[in-house]
């Protein structure tokens, strides 16, 4: 670890000519973020913990019994819990791999001298930046079977995207998909950008194709930056709620995350779904890590 | 190997001229080195050589066979980057053979080719470790030979040892040459050093402001210089070069306040001429005796740089100074008297106008 991380304050500073000390301003700036992280995360996380092991419903007055650790046997057991897992899987895979290659597809298309290349990717990243519900209303009006534009631009008739059941966990990942893939080409973007050069140049003298340089050159060079999109990406899809709730309600949509919301404040089952969140918490770090060990592996050379 | 023409090539960027009208043929398995100051136009060259840069018009012959509109590929040459530009990723022997790879050779071949260049080049040993892992001089070993793999038609290399320190440049500039030797490939180096260029090359071409100034033999460079930017960028240390008057057979260097004698058949060529006349002699023309002598005129020393093998003595003869190269120790300090001459057969004259060298040193 540093050991002196920390510059001494200018003399002449106006916080210095207030009898202020550099570790005063250290502890300015840091404890409120510390204090917001505890009480806003760190509590409410272990809190939750305690209500797990419990029968506890927020909407009675009855004293919280403990019940230990029947409230995760019986959700481990629940097969409507593992469907909804596995709405979550198939929603996770399908979202992030159309992510990965729209993403870095407009990366690879967007790394050469265009004109107007920075605009172009402004522009791009547009959908990223606006709010998940204003995405979900406004594609819930361009999927509309009867004046929706989809339709209308494709020809499909009223093709029903929303509530027919076999499409809408399709129709929510399409969305989710248009909405991040900018965050994916972004990062790609980076990593495609720092690829040498030369190194390109190196490939065309040593007589390789351009599919050959892609796979041999490119993509492993990419594959740090790539990985850590995914980790992210696949970190938001499996906790995604907003979309699939504001844009449909059929079963067949129903993540993890909308089941849990309706555990939590339909039902009132708040020592079940505390116990269903910390399922879920142990999933996703399971899978981050995953991919932490496979990012580092990659990040050794 | 191969040989390779260029033919009135001219290479422009925006409306920067980087290329003007250059003429040059390299014989199978010479070795050429292209020497100048940065920005002169030897690295562009190289690189339209290999097919990484395309040129505005001209024609590039490789074997007879007009290449300048192929792509790199398709050119079978092989180039050393001064950056290496080994694959990161990939360990030694996967670097050597990706040449060999990407054109689908088959496995058994593969692997008896790259040992074989490896041992050539001395770095058997770190087949299977990573670029980052390697020392500059092994790199650079491992970026010649990932060039060599695939016996190419020509080996081209941009300033290879540019980024080594000095006592590697020296081991690796005779690794160089053993294995230009063994290997008889045909081969263009560039670099802006002058002593790897006299070292290395059978000839050297020297460019400037992307003009072709002088090709020849390192001696032939040295000694014949054509003009004075030749004269002033082989060499260390650099020319004395002066502004000089003649009068009779007597030359006057611009603030000097004596003449040098020269003979008549020194002075031939350049007596008709009008133009100003810069006067060129390396320091080993500039001759120093301790005695007052015929036709040595009285200097005073100014800096001594002991060489070791031999010393640089800085003379003052009025308001110019001559740099002599002098046998080690010929001269104890500053301040002395001695007295100078310059040697005619080494005497160069120069048009200040155009730079031109009037007349070749003998």
């Amino acid at each position: 670890m540093a050991t002196a991380v920390l510059t001494t304050l200018d003399p002449r500073s106006r916080a210095a000519s207030r009898g202020m000390s550099d570790i005063a301003i250290r502890n300015l700036f840091i404890i409120p973020t510390i204090v917001f992280l505890i009480v806003f995360n760190i509590f409410p996380l272990l809190y939750s913990l305690g209500y797990s092991f419990t029968d506890f419903r927020a909407s009675s007055s009855a004293p919280a019994n403990f019940v230990g650790l029947q409230n995760y046997r019986d959700l481990l057991a629940d097969p409507f819990i593992w469907n909804n897992f596995t709405i979550t899987a198939k929603y996770v895979i399908v979202s992030v791999v159309g992510q990965v290659v729209v993403g870095f597809g407009v990366a690879l298309l967007l790394n050469r001298d265009i004109p107007f290349k920075g605009l172009l990717t402004t522009l791009l990243l547009l959908p990223m930046m606006l709010s998940m519900a204003v995405v979900g209303l406004f594609w819930k009006l361009l999927y509309d079977p009867s004046f929706g534009i989809i339709n209308y631009a494709f020809g499909l008739g009223t093709f029903e995207w929303l509530s027919n059941p076999d499409m809408a966990l399709y129709a929510v990942a399409l969305t989710d998909i248009w909405m991040w893939s900018p965050f994916v080409m972004l990062l790609s973007l980076a990593g495609l950008s720092a690829v040498p050069k030369h190194l390109y140049e190196a490939a065309a003298i040593d007589r390789a194709g351009s599919l050959y340089t892609f796979f041999r050159i490119t993509l492993p060079l990419v594959a740090p930056i790539l990985m850590i999109a995914i980790i992210f990406r696949t970190m938001e899809a499996f906790k995604t709620f907003d979309l699939a709730y504001i844009l449909t309600s059929q079963p067949t949509t129903e993540v993890i995350s909308i089941r849990l919301y309706k555990m939590a404040f339909q039902e009132w089952q708040t020592g079940m779904s505390c116990a269903l969140a910390y399922i879920v918490l142990i999933m996703v770090l399971a899978i981050t890590n995953i991919y932490v060990k496979y990012l580092n592996k990659v990040k050794e050379r | 190997m191969a040989q390779i023409d260029i033919q009135n090539v001219q290479k422009f960027f925006g409306q920067l001229q980087v290329l003007k009208n250059l003429n040059l043929t390299i014989a199978d398995g010479e070795f050429v080195v292209m020497l100048g100051q940065s920005g002169g136009g030897k690295t562009t060259a190289l690189r339209a050589i290999a097919g990484l840069e395309s040129v505005t018009s001209g024609k590039i012959l490789i074997n007879g066979t007009e290449v300048q509109d192929r792509k790199a590929a398709d050119r079978d040459i092989a180039f050393v980057f001064q950056s290496f530009s080994l694959y990161p990723h990939m360990n030694v022997r996967e670097n050597i053979s990706f040449p060999l790879r990407a054109v689908r050779m088959n496995a058994t071949e593969r692997d008896k080719a790259v040992n074989e260049v490896a041992e050539i080049l001395q770095i058997a040993e770190h087949l299977n470790r990573k670029p980052s892992a390697l020392s500059g001089g092994d790199m650079q070993r491992v970026a010649i030979a990932r060039a060599l793999v695939r016996r190419p038609q020509a080996l081209l290399m941009d300033e290879p040892l540019g980024v080594l320190d000095a006592k590697l440049r020296e081991q690796m500039r005779a690794e160089i040459k053993r294995l230009h030797i063994a290997r008889g490939s045909t081969s263009v180096y560039v670099t802006h050093d002058q002593i790897e260029a006299m070292s290395l090359a059978d000839r050297i071409v020297i460019l400037h402001d992307g003009v072709l100034q002088q090709v020849g033999a390192p001696d032939e460079v040295y000694l014949h210089p054509t003009n004075l930017f030749v004269a002033k960028f082989v060499g260390s240390p650099v020319m004395n070069v002066n502004g000089a008057r003649i009068e009779g057979n007597s030359v006057t260097l611009t603030g000097a306040d004596a003449s040098f004698g020269f003979p008549d058949d020194a002075l031939a060529r350049v007596r008709g001429t009008q133009a100003d006349l810069a006067l060129g002699a390396r320091p080993e023309a500039v001759l120093l005796e301790h005695q007052p002598t015929e036709g040595y005129l009285e200097v005073e020393t100014t800096n001594i740089e002991p060489l070791g093998s031999h010393d640089i003595v800085d003379v003052r003869l009025g308001h110019t100074v001559l740099r002599a190269r002098t046998a080690s120790g010929f001269v104890q300090g500053q301040g002395q008297k001695v007295w100078a001459r310059l040697d005619p057969a080494q005497t160069h004259f120069f048009d200040t106008a155009t730079g031109l060298n009037l007349r070749g040193a003998n």
